[in-house]
């Protein structure tokens, strides 16, 4: 007589009823090599089932919460830098447009407008660097990850503070962008440093 | 397996929805072990199943809001894995070793020496066929599903399925004489 191969046997398990699985199933019905070849698979099924579950040696929520921070803060900048372009653009259009402005300190304010288009071009630079660090692929330790996502959260709320801004009249407008963007550029700064450090411990 | 859940994924989703680290952690804690455990079994070092755990659940913050609710969270964290899983499966091109594998005829007969015996099987697969073993008959994949996950035919998953429980069987010492 021929038994069912490991294939048919397997079939009969499956829902649904393929072509020639009714045959199958009328010779289990009276082969017992095949109800018992039928039984072992149930049982080695089950008893995969039942294999200890395994464990992490650690967990890893602090690196994976550090990353997504970063991916997140990565992305904030990707949408800013558009905005922040634009927003420069309009500080700098003020500077030209609006009535008394260059009249009453013209000097003041040029120098105001050279110092924050410095910032800018000084913040995109730094951008740049922490783009080489490729900290998303970066395997890195939990306390690491915390503060860079701590600077990051703050360079972010920034960005936003920049970007509400745009409510307020062109001259305090400029004075405070200065300022915050001041602010941003040394954020940015730390986060070179960290990723640097970071860096250096790898590569030794 | 598809016991694991969260109890309060409706409560806990527009949290993670909104980087909520708060949130983040309750579906990591509820995931990590499940997840760790499919890429452990598929991936054949503990370093892949943990660099798995990390790309899956970076995926699942990253792409938390295309999650419509229509399956369960844990059905959708688990194919994420599964993807992961397979995909370094794919990467590392593991080379087939089952003709070595086959020398391998542990036979017990206690209970615990027997499990030891299925762990230490099913780590002699190869690669691809533990994968499929392990979709199939512990997680509850259709045929067709992994069929899609490996970017195969439903008649390779079946045929993958056959010889590895063919195997399975003459290792453990199950066969019946002829």
């Amino acid at each position: 007589m021929t038994h069912l191969t490991m294939e048919q046997l397997l079939a009969l398990r499956e829902p649904g009823l393929e072509p020639g699985v009714q045959a199958w199933k009328d010779h289990v019905a009276e082969c017992d090599v095949c109800q018992g070849e039928l039984l072992r698979l149930d049982q080695r099924t089950a008893r995969l089932r039942a294999l200890p579950v395994l464990k992490p040696s650690r967990g890893r929520f602090a690196e994976i919460q550090g990353l997504t921070s970063r991916w997140r803060f990565r992305r904030r900048l990707a949408v800013f830098s558009l905005g922040g372009l634009a927003l420069a653009a309009t500080v700098a259009l003020a500077v030209v447009l609006v009535p008394g402005f260059q009249r009453e300190s013209a000097t003041a304010e040029l120098a105001e407008q050279e110092e924050l288009d410095s910032i800018i071009a000084r913040s995109r630079q730094l951008e740049d660097v922490i783009q080489t660090f490729d900290p998303d692929r970066r395997v890195t330790d939990g306390r690491t990850a915390l503060v860079a996502a701590d600077l990051e959260d703050r360079v972010a709320r920034i960005d936003q503070q920049l970007q509400v801004m745009n409510l307020v009249n062109a001259r305090a407008r400029s004075v405070e962008a200065v300022r915050l963007w001041r602010e941003r550029l040394g954020l940015l700064d730390a986060l070179v440093d960290v990723h640097a450090t970071r860096a250096s411990f790898v590569r030794y | 397996m598809d016991v694991f859940r969260l109890a309060n994924a409706d409560r806990v989703l527009p949290g993670v929805k909104a980087g909520d680290p708060e949130a983040q952690e309750a579906v990591y804690r509820a995931f990590e072990a499940p997840v760790y455990n499919l890429a452990r079994r598929i991936c054949r070092t503990t370093e892949d199943a943990e660099d798995v755990l990390q790309e899956t659940f970076l995926e699942v913050f990253r792409s938390i809001g295309s999650f419509r609710g229509e399956g369960s969270l844990w059905g959708w964290v688990r194919t994420i894995a599964a993807s992961k899983a397979l995909m370094r499966l794919r990467r590392n091109k593991y080379r087939d070793t089952e003709e070595l594998q086959d020398e391998v005829v542990p036979i017990r007969r206690d209970d615990a020496a027997l499990r030891m015996d299925l762990e230490a099987a099913l780590e002699r697969l190869n690669p691809t066929s533990r994968a499929v073993v392990w979709l199939h008959d512990v997680e509850g994949y259709t045929h067709e599903e992994i069929a899609n996950l490996m970017n195969k035919t439903v008649s390779f998953s079946k045929s993958q399925l056959a010889r590895a429980h063919a195997r399975l069987r003459r290792w453990l010492g199950e066969e019946v004489p002829a």
